[in-house]
């Protein structure tokens, strides 16, 4: 109940933003509505919302255990970047085979991305937020030298991007749609984190080590080797978003192929609560946020900044709100 | 310009910065919402500048957005006992959300500027004449500033009070101080000081308004509190030390090396941060240095 009354109050805050820019914010109400309204929005939204599902719960790992991975955009970017170099190094192998390895090599290298704050947070205790945030930058500096460079489309005028993927290397589409594969990966892995966190031996050790990591020591668990497994595992989900994105939607790798899936994945998590499959519908939501973001840019001449305005006002209620969950109000008569 | 001139331009935005992170943190309340902060002062600065042609008011501006924002954060971690780190970086995400919703008439326009004067007679010595005292006002009001905080801090009963609330805020409370109070003072003051770094960026070290002004320098900001220690005087050695870096990625550039391919000299400040936390990690694991002990956790009284 309470995150939905903090979306709904988030979403509204953003009206005198609106105004300020002279824009008229029932119109931009309107155009966010009118997405969940038709089927062409509806597709549209849940094609938006594989990678931040696979992102979001992803992040459900570590957040559950405080370890606060911030850097989901830059294991995105590693797992997009490994799996277009798996189409360049093998352009010719048959389409199961190619994506196959396009996902593990997306898995592994968001996966090893993520691995270093891990490993640096404990052993060294330093300090998560801002290790896992600085690579970030540095993958997407990464991906920039790639496509600006040896990797640039020699057919693109320029442009920062890659050729275009071969059909072999791209993921299918559920028919009829534009929805591709990676929505049924994305609600797979969902199911498994669900089942990972709440019913396995990790799930324990992860809930404990959040709680209290004096008390995780004293149960016995392994601070190191838990975070680097859910650090791999947090990256891997990343990087098969990234994965996801050059080969389901856009087919070629390119200069900010993600428009900060990564960070709205944070926001996600967070609104559903580090659950995993409520994470479902609060990513198709906010990939519902993403088109509209397109729309306003489009049709209302807004920065596409703004689907980011809504996404922190949203997450501001959210957190504020948390309180309400931890106490309870009671309205006494004197 | 000179490498070293360049080098204390470069590192006044993060001095400005960490110095008031520090006030923040000190107090108890970690505010990662620094970059947000930032951004927004930038383009307030900018904006104000712009419209009115005053750079003093563009500067008053920004402290007064810096100090706005961080009040929500305030609000949210000090009375709604919320998570900071969320927190925090809800903040960040709505203040870029917003510079670049709100900057994008702006992009590519130019408005005035702070001006740079010479101090008479110091401004000729040999060396250190053009480098340290031929700079903008803000410049030398930054550098007086870490020193005065300094002082505040350390030798000061409103800095003990600020410190002990950091570190013990129950005791602090039965002592009757108003742990609420000062932590709010502490975060607000940060606030307006990323507001006022934010302005140095738009109206100083970059010449017209380009989105992203910020590059994550917000975000660095809170390494560098880390890594001085959370000591303002020490934030000089650090901020002049990331200032040099991004001086020495502009110069490399100038001169031609990574060209075609700035993207590695560009990484530079991300990395030589993470090596900087790292390194600091790893001696205060030895030596069990400096956190403020309540450090992001919610003070209830009673609890």
């Amino acid at each position: 109940m309470v995150p939905v009354v903090s979306l709904v109050m988030g979403f509204l805050s953003a009206a005198p933003l609106f105004l300020a820019v002279g824009v008229n914010p029932i119109l931009a109400y309107q155009e966010v509505l009118g997405i969940f309204a038709t089927t062409d929005g509806l597709t549209e939204s849940l094609t938006r919302s594989i990678p931040l599902l696979l992102a979001s719960v992803g992040l459900c790992l570590p957040f559950k255990m405080n370890f606060w991975n911030i850097g989901a955009e830059g294991q995105l970017f590693m797992g997009a970047f490994a799996a277009t170099g798996m189409v360049f190094l093998f352009p010719d192998s048959p389409t199961i085979v190619l994506l196959g390895s396009m996902m593990i090599a997306g898995f592994v290298f968001g996966g090893l991305w993520g691995l270093i704050p891990a490993y640096l947070k404990a052993r060294l205790e330093t300090n998560e937020v801002l290790t896992t945030l600085m690579l970030n930058f540095v993958a997407i500096l990464w991906v920039d030298y790639l496509v600006y460079g040896p990797w640039r489309d020699p057919a693109g005028f320029k442009f920062p991007l890659t050729p275009m993927f071969p059909p072999n290397a791209r993921l299918p589409w559920i028919p009829g749609t534009r929805i591709h594969a990676g929505l049924i990966m994305g609600l797979a892995c969902a199911v498994l984190v669900y089942v990972f966190m709440a019913r396995s031996k990790w799930g324990y050790e992860l809930k404990v080590s959040g709680e209290s990591r004096l008390a995780a020591k004293y149960a016995g668990i392994d601070y190191l080797r838990l975070t680097m497994i859910v650090m791999f595992i947090s990256g891997g989900l990343a990087g098969l978003a990234g994965m996801g994105l050059v080969s389901g939607i856009v087919f070629r790798l390119r200069h900010g192929i993600s428009p900060g899936y990564g960070f709205s994945a944070i926001i996600i998590a967070w609104l559903a609560r580090l659950n995993p499959l409520a994470v479902v519908p609060v990513s198709i939501l906010f990939g519902g946020l993403l088109v509209a973001g397109d729309a306003f840019q489009i049709k209302l001449g807004l920065a596409f900044a703004t689907s980011q305005v809504f996404q922190a006002l949203i997450l501001l209620f959210v957190v504020g709100a948390d309180i309400f969950t931890r106490y309870r109000v009671t309205l006494t008569w004197k | 310009m000179s490498l070293l001139a360049h080098t204390v331009q470069a590192g006044t935005p993060f001095l400005l910065g960490t110095i008031g992170e520090i006030y923040a943190e000190r107090s108890g309340v970690l505010n990662l919402g620094v970059e947000g902060m930032m951004a927004m002062g930038a383009l307030t600065a900018f904006m104000t500048s712009f419209y009115t042609g005053s750079v003093g008011l563009a500067i008053l501006a920004a402290m007064i957005v810096g100090l706005v924002l961080s009040s929500i954060h305030a609000f949210l971690s000090i009375t709604m006992r919320a998570n900071q780190i969320v927190s925090g970086l809800a903040i960040s995400i709505l203040g870029l959300g917003l510079s670049g919703f709100l900057g994008k008439p702006m992009i590519g326009m130019t408005a005035p500027r702070l001006p740079s004067f010479s101090v008479p007679v110091l401004a000729d010595m040999p060396v250190i004449g053009p480098i340290l005292f031929s700079q903008d006002a803000l410049l030398y009001a930054s550098i007086l500033l870490a020193v005065v905080l300094w002082f505040v801090l350390f030798k000061t009963r409103p800095g003990l009070n600020a410190r002990s609330v950091g570190e013990n805020p129950a005791m602090a409370d039965s002592l009757g101080l108003n742990v609420y109070l000062i932590r709010y003072v502490c975060v607000l003051f940060g606030g307006a000081m990323s507001g006022l770094a934010g302005a140095y960026l738009s109206l100083l070290y970059t010449p017209l308004w380009i989105e992203g002004m910020s590059a994550g320098r917000g975000w660095i900001v809170i390494a560098l509190t880390i890594f001085a220690v959370w000591n303002p005087l020490r934030a000089l050695l650090g901020a002049y030390l990331f200032g040099g870096v991004y001086a020495l990625q502009f110069r490399l550039q100038a001169i031609g090396i990574g060209a075609e391919t700035p993207q590695f000299l560009l990484m530079l400040p991300y990395l030589t941060t993470i090596c900087a936390l790292v390194l600091i990690s790893a001696e205060s694991v030895k030596r069990r240095i400096g956190v403020p002990a309540a450090l992001a956790l919610p003070y209830v009284r009673g609890e």
